[in-house]
């Protein structure tokens, strides 16, 4: 099933949490931060989530900045 | 000399900021080095205990390490919402920084100038009047105004942070005299932001009576970022020094430093 994720459309299985995702992606540290369709879905909350068609996820890290 | 940097130099002489007494008066952020390793070296020559970063989407193909593993514990963090052009997308990256686990402070930063990366301070004064309510620890990034200052004064922000010359331009104090009017009207904490570009400048700043300085490209964009970092810190110390010793008048003719008696030639 399609999901958008950081603007692009991405394909998943139908059985996939937030987690999976991040962890599929090598994208696990805890620093992250997900926005699931506009709102902020906090870390307890990864394991948990099933993602559904057509979720909208925003996924940050923290980079060098001034 | 321990005794002299004392006596001129209390110990008290940290920085009131959010609650927090800060001894270094320098803020260093963590864009533009070469490699993540050098920071932590950067950061311990600076002295610096308040560090910015930036959120972004992660690069799902390439995924970076992530910026805070290479922060020294104790590190007070100071994440910035620079991509955000309008006070609701600050808004939107400060909760989400928090909710990452970034802590309270944030650094307003609300630019839609490409060019000049000048800050909108209009925009910047409606994130900042909201996350100040929210309860965060807010230190608004703007173009040195006086009118502007005073109303983030009011809307709530623990300092001011205006620019010395364009981000990343390393050309110094070019907006000296509107800094120098912050400083003596607002009672806040004036943080001289973006431009400056060599220790000289942050000594400067430090003497006209800033608060702290925020040194990003000066160290990363160094020959050596991690002599830089320490020079900078040297540079704070003394300007603030100076700032405490009270520097003397200045006078357009010579005033002579010897004595204008007893020459050798008289009688």
């Amino acid at each position: 099933m399609q999901i958008i994720v950081n603007g692009e459309p991405q394909e998943t299985s139908s059985e996939c949490t937030v987690f999976q995702l991040l962890e599929n992606h090598a994208v696990t540290h805890k620093a992250a931060v997900v926005e699931l369709n506009g709102n902020i879905l906090k870390q307890e909350h990864w394991q948990s989530t099933l993602l559904q068609l057509g979720d909208r996820l925003e996924i940050l890290v923290f980079m060098g900045g001034g | 000399m321990n005794a002299i940097i004392q006596s001129v130099n209390p110990s008290d002489d940290s920085l009131l900021l959010g609650g927090v007494n800060l001894r270094s008066r320098l803020f260093v952020g963590t864009g533009k080095f070469s490699s993540h390793e050098i920071v932590p070296l950067v950061l311990e020559a600076s002295g610096s205990q308040v560090v910015t970063m930036a959120l972004r989407r992660v690069d799902w193909k390439n995924p970076q390490e992530n910026i805070l593993n290479y922060l020294p514990p104790n590190t007070i963090l100071l994440p910035n919402t620079s991509g955000a052009r309008t006070a609701e997308e600050a808004v939107r990256i400060a909760h989400l920084a928090q909710a990452a686990g970034c802590g309270n402070w944030v650094k307003i930063e609300i630019v839609q100038d490409q060019r000049y990366l000048l800050p909108d301070n209009w925009e910047t004064l409606k994130a900042t009047e909201q996350l100040a309510n929210e309860g965060f620890v807010v230190l608004p990034y703007m173009s040195p105004d006086l009118g502007a200052a005073r109303r983030l004064q009011d809307a709530g922000a623990a300092a001011i942070m205006p620019l010395g010359s364009p981000i990343g331009s390393n050309r110094g104090l070019q907006t000296k005299e509107l800094i120098r009017i912050l400083i003596e009207e607002i009672s806040l904490p004036i943080i001289v932001d973006a431009g400056i570009g060599r220790p000289s400048e942050a000594a400067e700043a430090m003497e006209m009576g800033a608060a702290a300085v925020l040194v990003n490209t000066a160290i990363a964009t160094a020959g050596d970022p991690v002599f830089m970092a320490q020079a900078f810190h040297l540079a704070v110390v003394a300007g603030r020094l100076g700032y405490l010793a009270g520097p003397g008048e200045r006078r357009i003719t010579a005033e002579a430093s010897s004595p204008l008696t007893g020459f050798l030639q008289e009688g």
